[in-house]
C-alpha cells in the first residue's frame, strides 16, 4: 500500500510525550494514559492501590475516571465527557480463552447516562503491554486526529490525520499497514476506529481490530452499545493506534503462572472434546443460537411481536456454515481463544452502497446481528444479512440498535403510523430488504429518513408522536428500548426473570447482564420471586466481573464440562467459576474466593447504579420497560400464543369465557405489570436497595464505596 | 401422563427421552436430563424408556450472548 | 522423515529418554522439560505408557500465530519467535504429546532429533520412517 506513505506524510504532529516503558506486574502497569484533545495534553496518571482494590480494572476503572471527570449536568457531546478504554488485570493473558476484552466507558448519546460496552480485538491487551492499564480521553479536537502509542519505543503522539478513511474496514487496513514495519509486523498493531455512520447517528459504535495472519487482513470486533462511536467521532478521533511487539505467555506478569496453565489446559481440552457436541462455537460461533431461539419461541420476529417464524431456517447456522463462513481457520479475537467464535465471510462481493462491486472480508454474522437486522425486520435472507452486517460495521453503526430501531420503524410503517411521505419514499415494510439496506446507507451517510432513524427508538417515539400524531401509549408499548438503549435480540415476554434482567440492567436492555430465560421459562428452576431475585442478584454480578477483568463471557457457559449437569448448580458452571478464581489469583497473586469474586462485582455494579442516579436516572421508574417486554400488546401477538395466554388467565382464576381478545389482553396486562412490580420489590430487597431502587447507605458502607459524594447523593433518596 | 419440566405431557407406550425432547422441541444441546431425580447419560437418550408417571426434568444450561 | 516410534512393552521406565531430551532441548536434566513422557500404568505397575509426538499435523490449523509449521524434513515444529504460549495446541493434541512448563513460553514438543532414542537401553523407542 504505497498510498499510506502519502497519508502518513500528511499527518501534522500536535503533541508528543515520551515515556519510560513499563513492565506489567501481576496484571497491572499501575498507570493510566490521560489525553486531552482540546489542549493536546498527554500525561501519565498513577493507578492507585485503592482503584485496584475497589474497581479492579476494565469497566470499573472507566466508571471511576468518568465519575471524576464530569458533573451531573454533563452531556455526551460536552468536551469534559470522556472515553475510557481499559482491559483489566487478567486481560492479555494468552493461555485462557476469551482473555483479551476491552471495556469502553463514556456518557451515552442515547441514554444520557453512563454506558459500558465490551469488545474483543487486540487493543486493550497491547495498550497494557505498551505500559498503560487504561486510556482516558477527554476534550475535543478541532480537526480529525489519531492517537498513536508506540509500546516498544515509548512515545505517544496526537497527530492530525486528514487523508485516511473514516470507514472502519479501510481505516483498520490503512493504519495497520502504516504502522507495521513489515507484513509479519502487522499482528503487533491494533486500531480502534468508527465510521461515517458514527458521525451521522447517535448509535455509533467502535471497531477494534486484530490482524488475522492466515487471512492476511485486519478483522473487526465491535464495541456496539450505547453510541460510544458517536462520542468518538464527536471528539474528532479518526483512530487510536497502538503498537507492541513481543507478546509472550508471561507478558502480563502473572504472579503464579502454573495456576493459569492448569485452568487453561483443562478448558482447551474441554473445548477440543466437547464443543462439537455442544454449541459448535468453533464451527459457527454464536450463529447457532438463531435456530435454538426460533425453536424455543424466543427469536424476535417483526419487532418482537413473535418468537419464531417458519422462514427462520433460512438464517440457520448450517446455511451460514455451508455458504459463507470459512472453516478451519483460528477465529479467536485474542491469543489463546480456543472457543474461536469470531467467524468471517471471505471474498464477499458487495451489491450496494459506496463499496458496491468490491470483494471484502466480513466479520459476520453473529446471532445478535442475524436476529436483529434479519428476523426482527422480517427478513430471512442470509445474503442480505452479510451485506447489512458489513455496512453496519464499516459505517460504525451498532447492529443491535440498528436491528431494533429498524424493526420499530417497520411496525410503525405497517400500522400506518408513518408512511412513504415521511420515509422519503422508502417502503419500510417487514421483509423489504432493499428498503432496509437503503435505510442503513441513509443512516450511514446522514441523509433522508436515515437522519431520523439514526437517533434511535426513544427519540423516534417522540418525533412520531409530536410530528406525525402517533398514539403515545401505543408507541411507548412497542418501542423496544429502556433507559434510551435499544433492546438486544431475545423475546422476554414469557420470562419474568429476563424482563428484570433486561429492564433493570444498568446500561439498558442488554443481555450481557443476565440471560435467565432457560432457567426461568424452560427449566422452571426459579419459580418464586425470591428465587428470581437471587438469580438477578448473582448472575448480573457474576457477569459484571468479566468486564472488570478483560474477560469474555462465552467460555464461561457456552462450553460446559462433561459432568456439569451432575453438579449442585449447573447454571453457574461451578468448575469454570473455580477456573476464574484460579486465574485471577494466578495473575494478581491475591487469594480471593468465589464469594469475594461476587463482592468485587457488587462494588462496581452498585457504583454504576449510583452513577445513573447522579445523571438524573437510577430509580425505579427507569427500570420499567415498555409493555411488549412483558406481554402481548396487539391482537395478533395474543393470537399467536392464544393457548398459552388463555391457559395462564384461566389458571389465575380470570373468567375468560366470551371475552374478546382485547379484554383478555387487558387482563393479562394487569396481571403481568403487577408481577413485574413485585419482581422489582424482591430484587431491590435482595440487592440491598430501597424500594425506589437506590442502594441503601448500609449497602454502600458494606461495599466500601461510601465516598463522601456518593453518600451525599444517595442520602437524598433514603 | 408424565411431567416434563413441571408440565403435563401425554404418556405414550415405549417413548424414549429422545421422543420427549422432540415433542417439546428441545433442540438445545447443552442439556441434562433427570428422570425421577436421576441423571440419564446422554448416550442413553435414544434408548432410555420413560414410564408412565415419570417426572422428567430437562435442564438447559444458560447460553445466550 | 524419521520420527520416534515406540514399543511400550519393552520400556523399563528408566527415564533416560526424558533426561536426554531436556538436556538436548533446554540444557537441563529435568523430565518436566522433556518432550517425551514415560508414565507408569496405574492399573499395571511395572508397565509404562510412552507419549511422544507422531507429527500428525493436527495442531497446525489451530495455531493463531502460524508459529506451528511443517519443517522441510516433515517434522512439525514451533517457531519460538512467533509463539505466544497460548497452549491451544497442547489441549488440542490428539495424542496428548505436547507439554507445558511455567518457565518456558512455548509448548514443549518433539522435534524428531532422535536424542532420546540413542540413550534408550531397551529399544522401546527408536527412529523410523513416519
Amino acid at each position: 500500500m504505497e498510498n499510506v506513505i502519502e497519508m502518513k506524510k500528511a499527518h501534522r504532529l500536535l503533541a508528543r510525550m515520551d515515556y519510560e516503558l513499563g513492565k506489567v506486574d501481576k496484571g497491572y502497569t499501575n498507570r493510566t494514559l490521560y489525553i486531552n484533545l482540546s489542549d493536546n495534553t498527554i500525561k501519565s496518571k498513577p493507578v492507585t492501590e485503592q482503584m485496584k482494590e475497589i474497581f479492579i480494572g476494565g469497566r470499573g476503572f472507566g466508571l471511576w475516571y468518568l465519575w471524576n471527570a464530569i458533573t451531573e449536568k454533563t452531556k455526551w457531546n460536552d468536551p469534559e465527557n470522556e472515553i475510557i478504554i481499559s482491559t483489566g488485570p487478567i486481560g492479555g493473558i494468552t493461555q485462557y480463552p476469551g482473555a483479551g476484552k476491552s471495556l469502553v466507558v463514556t456518557l451515552s448519546p442515547t441514554t444520557g447516562s453512563v454506558i459500558d460496552s465490551n469488545v474483543g480485538g487486540y487493543f486493550g491487551p497491547l495498550l497494557k503491554f505498551a505500559g498503560w492499564d487504561a486510556l482516558e480521553i477527554q476534550g475535543k479536537a478541532e480537526k480529525d486526529v489519531i492517537i498513536y502509542i508506540d509500546g516498544n519505543n515509548g512515545y505517544v503522539t496526537i497527530e492530525e490525520a486528514p487523508l485516511e478513511a473514516v470507514d472502519s474496514h479501510l481505516a483498520a487496513e490503512q493504519f495497520t499497514a502504516m504502522y507495521a514495519d513489515s507484513e509479519e509486523d502487522k499482528r503487533n498493531v491494533a486500531v480502534v476506529s468508527a465510521g461515517r455512520g458514527a458521525e451521522n447517528t447517535l448509535i455509533g459504535m467502535l471497531n477494534f481490530s486484530f490482524f488475522d495472519v492466515k487471512r492476511g487482513v485486519p478483522r473487526l470486533k465491535q464495541a456496539g452499545r450505547g453510541g460510544v462511536g458517536t462520542v468518538f467521532r464527536d471528539k474528532k478521533i479518526k483512530a487510536l493506534v497502538v503498537k507492541y511487539t513481543g507478546v509472550k505467555g508471561d507478558t502480563n506478569g502473572p504472579a503464579d503462572k502454573q495456576k493459569i496453565i492448569n485452568a487453561a489446559l483443562k478448558i482447551h481440552k474441554e473445548i477440543h472434546d466437547l464443543d462439537k457436541v455442544q454449541n459448535r462455537m468453533r464451527e459457527v460461533g454464536t450463529a447457532h443460537l438463531t435456530e435454538i431461539m426460533n425453536d424455543y419461541d424466543l427469536l424476535p420476529v417483526m419487532n418482537f411481536q413473535y418468537g419464531s417464524h417458519p422462514d427462520a431456517v433460512k438464517l440457520s447456522s448450517d446455511i451460514f456454515k455451508e455458504k459463507y463462513f470459512t472453516q478451519g481457520l483460528p477465529d479467536g479475537c485474542w491469543y489463546g481463544c480456543s472457543m474461536a467464535c469470531a467467524k468471517a465471510v471471505d471474498n464477499f462481493e458487495l451489491k450496494t452502497g459506496p463499496y458496491k462491486g468490491q470483494k471484502v472480508c466480513v466479520d459476520a454474522a453473529e446471532y445478535e446481528t442475524i436476529a436483529g437486522i434479519g428476523a426482527n425486520c422480517g427478513i430471512f435472507d442470509p445474503e442480505y444479512v452479510v451485506e447489512a452486517n458489513f455496512y453496519c460495521d464499516t459505517y460504525g453503526l451498532d447492529s443491535i440498535s440498528t436491528g431494533t430501531l429498524m424493526a420499530f420503524i417497520m411496525e410503525c410503517y405497517e400500522r400506518g403510523i408513518i408512511n412513504k411521505e415521511i420515509t422519503g419514499g422508502l417502503e419500510l415494510k417487514f421483509g423489504n430488504k432493499e428498503a432496509a439496506l437503503e435505510l442503513i446507507h441513509q443512516m450511514g451517510n446522514g441523509y433522508g429518513f436515515g437522519k431520523i432513524a439514526g437517533q434511535g427508538v426513544r427519540r423516534m417515539k417522540k418525533i412520531f408522536v409530536e410530528e406525525y400524531g402517533a398514539d403515545p401509549d401505543f408507541i411507548n408499548d412497542i418501542g423496544m428500548e429502556v433507559k434510551g438503549l435499544e433492546c438486544s435480540q431475545y423475546v422476554s415476554k414469557e420470562s419474568l426473570a429476563q424482563q428484570g434482567g433486561y429492564a433493570m440492567a444498568n446500561k439498558g436492555p442488554q443481555h450481557d447482564e443476565a440471560w435467565l430465560i432457560f432457567m426461568d421459562m424452560v427449566n422452571k428452576q426459579i419459580p418464586t420471586f425470591e428465587d428470581k431475585a437471587q438469580a438477578l442478584f448473582y448472575f448480573p454480578l457474576f457477569r459484571t466481573w468479566f468486564g472488570l477483568n478483560g474477560l469474555c463471557k462465552l467460555p464461561w457457559n457456552d462450553i460446559e464440562p462433561a459432568d456439569n449437569g451432575l453438579t449442585d448448580e449447573p447454571a453457574k458452571v461451578p468448575e469454570h467459576v473455580r477456573n476464574y478464581v484460579d486465574i485471577f489469583n494466578g495473575v494478581t497473586g491475591k487469594n480471593i474466593t468465589e464469594e469475594e469474586l461476587i463482592l468485587q462485582s457488587e462494588r462496581v455494579y452498585n457504583f454504576q447504579r449510583i452513577f445513573n442516579l447522579r445523571m438524573g436516572y437510577g430509580t425505579r421508574k427507569y427500570d420499567i420497560p415498555p409493555y411488549r417486554f412483558l406481554g402481548p400488546v396487539t391482537k395478533e401477538e395474543y393470537e399467536s400464543r392464544m393457548e398459552r395466554y388463555d391457559n395462564q388467565l384461566k389458571e389465575l382464576g380470570y373468567e375468560i369465557e366470551g371475552k374478546t381478545v382485547e379484554e383478555k389482553i387487558r387482563m393479562l396486562r394487569e396481571y403481568r405489570e403487577d408481577q413485574y412490580q413485585k419482581l422489582c420489590d424482591a430484587v431491590y430487597k435482595r440487592r440491598g436497595w430501597t424500594q425506589d431502587g437506590v442502594p441503601t447507605l448500609e449497602t454502600v458502607k458494606r461495599l466500601g464505596i461510601d465516598f463522601p459524594d456518593v453518600v451525599e447523593l444517595i442520602s437524598k433518596y433514603q | 401422563m408424565i411431567k416434563v419440566n413441571k408440565e403435563d405431557m401425554e404418556y405414550q407406550e415405549g417413548m424414549t427421552i429422545e421422543d420427549v425432547l422432540r415433542r417439546k422441541k428441545y433442540t438445545f444441546r447443552m442439556i441434562t436430563v433427570i428422570v425421577n431425580g436421576k441423571v440419564v447419560p446422554k448416550d442413553q437418550y435414544a434408548t432410555y424408556r420413560i414410564k408412565d408417571g415419570d417426572n422428567v426434568d430437562v435442564l438447559h444450561i444458560m447460553s445466550g450472548g | 522423515m524419521k520420527i520416534v516410534k515406540t514399543k511400550p512393552e519393552l520400556c523399563n521406565g528408566c527415564g533416560a529418554c526424558m533426561t536426554a531430551c531436556s538436556k538436548t532441548r533446554y540444557k537441563v536434566e529435568d523430565p518436566e522439560k522433556s518432550a517425551i513422557r514415560i508414565i507408569e500404568k496405574a492399573e499395571k505397575p511395572g508397565s509404562f505408557d510412552i507419549f511422544v509426538c507422531n507429527h500428525c499435523g493436527e495442531c497446525l490449523p489451530v495455531c493463531n500465530t502460524e508459529a506451528l509449521y511443517q519443517a522441510k524434513n516433515g517434522a512439525i515444529r514451533i517457531d519460538d519467535k512467533k509463539c505466544v504460549g497460548c497452549y491451544i495446541c497442547v489441549g488440542f493434541c490428539p495424542n496428548n504429546a505436547m507439554y507445558v512448563h511455567p518457565d518456558i513460553n512455548e509448548p514443549i514438543k518433539c522435534i524428531a532429533c532422535g536424542a532420546c532414542t540413542r540413550v534408550c537401553p531397551t529399544g522401546a523407542i527408536y527412529m523410523e520412517e513416519k
